[in-house]
């Protein structure tokens, strides 16, 4: 047993919070909100800079080989500073499927270039139903001699508008089974009759609206093999889930440290308000269930570094993170009182992502589902 | 026990719901807070305003010599109770004047002032729209300590300071103001005064705090020598506080029926969506978890509306309540809360997208529930203030801050 992390792991950490905290002011992450692109590229090359596209890419495609640990706690940083830029869907969602599931040659195609922060990419899933279910991709993708055209519409797509390639997950068949019959394609996003909209949310963030109006792409953009894809999608599902955790316990132990400074500062009632109990069990109760979420994570991560089995931990780590951290933002502006609801304050901008943390890559409803049949239900 | 309308309530919702057939788009309904934030919103709620006073439901509790009804409680449920559920807009004539501004005049106004003030209110005209200016810097729940200052000049009173939080404040003609008269008082709140402040005075500056969510609903104002008439200090001098209670109780209470009554309508709206939205080749609402959620809102909404209720009912018997607006103002923002969270996870992604966007669903009203209910706690007391009242004045428990 050893909850601690490597030296090296605590100073990547320690450097990471000081570039983001330089880098990345809320003030920027305020502007970044009404820029189109939503990400400073000036920033993203900074980062591919100091290694943190290639930090889980092997040598010989230009990465830094670094450990999954490594990354987990780097989006852990990037979630407690809120870091808008396309880098979890490049890396989390894109390249680690690309370095597991691609050829030699797509290897060297893409890897070397996200090391170096020249591409993004974008994972195309979710349609209609928004819901991470194989039953539900129908993007047809439908065979014509040595390539194949693209048909459909995929909706909630992260970063699309400033991506580079899409990782498109379409139909290819229609067995009975419906993770049998999906095809994963690396598609080149300026291919014709691709149409990019930008759907206005709540963070605000880049959630895409993606057209595919018969779209060529070879055959040898398919990624893995055809009718194999969702093994890949499976994996995202849970190397990308884990991660995505990392981000949202990032940011719910921010939300607690403002949260509990708040409390000793203000004073109502001739004494700060953190000495009511009302306030203060409020704050131990997001200690505890932020702590608790914090190490279901590394947990699931850690499980996931050995190349272990973790469905079951990593769904689990994905509902509670969810849960704590929408009660750690709720209670969290409830302790700042009508401070908490003002655009000046901080908190807001992390209650207004907590939706967005929550239903990508499945919301904690669809996780309890995956925990249910683990568990053999 | 009798858990019924009678006939002329009942004849009454029948012609609101004609009103709203005539007067409203098809499908629409106001969505929290929005009427404030949008000029266009705004404009849309006046006009609305002003063809419920003509129809004499927008004041219709008050007596007829001050351009009310004479509606009785239960006319009135009905009619916020609608007003929840079919979204009418401009009811409240900016935030205060409708709910609490009025009934504090008619309850402790000067004759004076209830004749100048009231039919404003009544008419539905800009000249009758109202904010309420308590808050400040660092007179929040300790709404006590604050510092704003009115000294008597002759036959005026000379206001200088800040306010904070002050919804409406950019539409408002008149102020609703808590000042301190007496600086020396021995007890903070004895020495604090109720004043009407015509928000056109010299001296005063209205400055936007927009929500994190883009909403201009707050204002913070700074009052620099402005000069109030002391025929409009509502009430004696340094006894303001009694009176304020007052008011924020009539504001707490005014939630009541009308929180029910839009909570109601975005529960029917979830619920509609759920049955006509696949999932797996079947309608959501087949999936247990999505029929439990509901059904525990459901509960909830109907709590809501009967504790609601019980207020209205022991003020129809001339009892005033004392700590039953803050029970109903606690619940209902626990009712608001949950069934926020319950429509987030059932429109999932889609309800992060916000009206009028073409990806939104239900008009939006699931991303605005969910991006307004922590505000809601917090606005007219705090949930833990609400429960500080319901303990002592409720249980009877010793005062605990
Ligand atoms: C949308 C909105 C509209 C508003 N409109 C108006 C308006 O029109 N006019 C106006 O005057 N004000 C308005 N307010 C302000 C509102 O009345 C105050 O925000 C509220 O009274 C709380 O004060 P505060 O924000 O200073 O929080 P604080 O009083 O600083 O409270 C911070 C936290 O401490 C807790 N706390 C404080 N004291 C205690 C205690 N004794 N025991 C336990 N917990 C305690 C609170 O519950 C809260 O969680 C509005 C607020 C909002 C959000």
């Amino acid at each position: 047993m050893d909850f601690s992390f490597t030296e090296e792991q605590e100073m990547l950490r320690t450097s990471a919070r000081d570039f983001l905290g330089k880098e990345c002011p809320k003030t920027k992450v305020r502007e970044l909100e009404a820029d189109e692109r939503g990400y400073h590229p000036q920033t993203w090359h900074k980062m591919a800079e100091l290694g943190w596209m290639g930090l889980v890419i092997p040598s010989e495609y230009g990465g830094t080989g670094g450990q999954f640990m490594d990354l987990v706690l780097l989006l852990e940083e990037m979630g407690r500073n809120i870091l808008p830029s396309p880098f979890f869907s490049t890396v989390a969602l894109c390249s680690l499927p690309i370095l597991e599931f691609g050829s030699k040659g797509q290897k060297e195609e893409f890897l070397p270039k996200v090391a170096k922060g020249e591409i993004i990419l974008a994972l195309a899933l979710t349609e209609s139903s928004a819901t991470y279910e194989a039953s539900e991709i129908r993007l047809r993708a439908t065979p014509k001699g040595e390539e194949y055209i693209l048909e459909g519409t995929k909706l909630f797509v992260n970063d699309a508008n400033v991506a580079n390639y899409l990782l498109v997950a379409t139909r290819t068949g229609d067995r009975e089974n419906p993770e049998e019959g999906i095809t994963l394609f690396l598609v080149d996003a300026t291919s014709r009759g691709i149409k990019v909209e930008v759907i206005p949310t709540t963070a605000p963030d880049k959630q895409c609206q993606v057209n595919f109006d018969k779209v060529t792409v070879s055959q040898q953009n398919i990624l893995g093999e055809v009718n194999q894809g969702w093994e890949i999608v499976e994996f995202i599902l849970q190397k990308a889930t884990i991660l995505k955790c990392a981000e949202i316990i990032g940011a719910s132990q921010a939300v607690l440290e403002m949260s509990n400074s708040y409390a000793k500062e203000r004073v109502q009632f001739g004494r700060p308000i953190g000495s009511f109990q009302a306030i203060q069990h409020k704050l131990a109760d997001m200690l505890i269930e932020v702590d608790g979420a914090k190490y279901l994570v590394y947990e699931a991560a850690w499980k996931i570094s050995q190349g272990r089995p973790s469905i079951l931990e990593v769904s689990m780590a994905k509902a509670k993170a969810c849960e704590v951290h929408q009660r750690a933002c709720l209670d969290g502006i409830q302790i700042h009182g009508a401070l908490g609801f003002s655009q000046d304050h901080d908190i807001g901008l992390y209650f207004r992502r907590v939706k967005a943390a929550e239903f990508a890559l499945g919301d904690a409803d669809f996780h309890r589902e995956r925990i249910a049949s683990e568990l053999g239900l | 026990m009798d858990f019924e309308f009678g006939e002329k309530e009942e004849k009454l919702r029948r012609e609101i719901r004609n009103f709203v057939k005539e007067e409203l788009p098809p499908g629409y309904f106001s969505l929290v807070a929005e009427e404030e934030s949008s000029d266009e919103e705004w404009e849309f709620a006046m006009s609305i305003a002003k063809k419920l006073a003509k129809r004499g439901w927008l004041t219709m509790a008050w007596p007829k010599e001050y351009g009310g009804q004479g509606a009785s409680i239960w006319e009135q449920a009905v009619y916020g109770e609608e007003v929840g559920y079919w979204g009418i807009p401009g009811t409240s004539m900016g935030v205060s004047g409708v709910g609490w501004v009025g009934p504090s005049l008619i309850l402790f106004g000067g004759e004076e002032q209830r004749r100048k003030y009231l039919p404003l209110i009544a008419s539905g005209e800009p000249d009758g729209v109202w904010c309420t200016a308590y808050s400040e810097p660092n007179a929040g729940s300790d709404f006590a300590n604050i510092q704003t200052r009115a000294v008597r000049e002759g036959d005026e009173y000379i206001i200088n300071g800040q306010k904070t939080w002050t919804s409406a404040a950019h539409r408002a003609r008149w102020c609703w103001l808590a000042a301190k008269t007496d600086p020396d008082a021995a007890k903070k709140h004895r020495g604090i005064s109720l004043f009407i402040m015509d928000m056109k005075s010299p001296g005063i500056t209205v400055r936007p705090i927009l929500g994190y969510s883009g909403v201009h609903i707050i204002n913070e104002e700074f009052f620099d020598n402005v000069r109030v008439p002391a025929s409009n200090l509502v009430g004696e001098e340094n006894k303001g506080w009694y009176l304020l209670m007052q008011s924020l109780a009539f504001e707490r209470a005014s939630f009541g029926v009308g929180l029910y009554g839009s909570n109601r309508r975005i529960l029917d709206e979830i619920i509609k969506y759920a049955k006509e939205t696949q999932c797996r080749g079947k309608p959501l609402s087949c999936n247990p978890l999505v029929r439990h959620k509901l059904a525990d809102r459901a509960i909830e909404v109907e709590t809501l509306k009967l504790i609601s209720y019980q207020t209205l009912w022991k003020t129809s018997q001339g009892i005033v309540p004392v700590y039953e607006p803050s029970r109903d103002k606690a619940y209902g923002d626990l009712v608001m809360e949950r069934l926020a969270i319950t429509g987030t996870e059932i429109l999932g992604a889609y309800s992060q997208v916000p009206s009028p966007s073409k990806w939104a669903k239900l008009r939006g009203c699931v991303e605005r529930l969910y991006s307004f209910a922590p505000a809601m706690k917090i606005l007219s007391g705090t949930d833990e203030i609400e429960r500080c009242v319901i303990g002592q004045f409720g249980l009877g428990l010793p005062k605990s801050y």
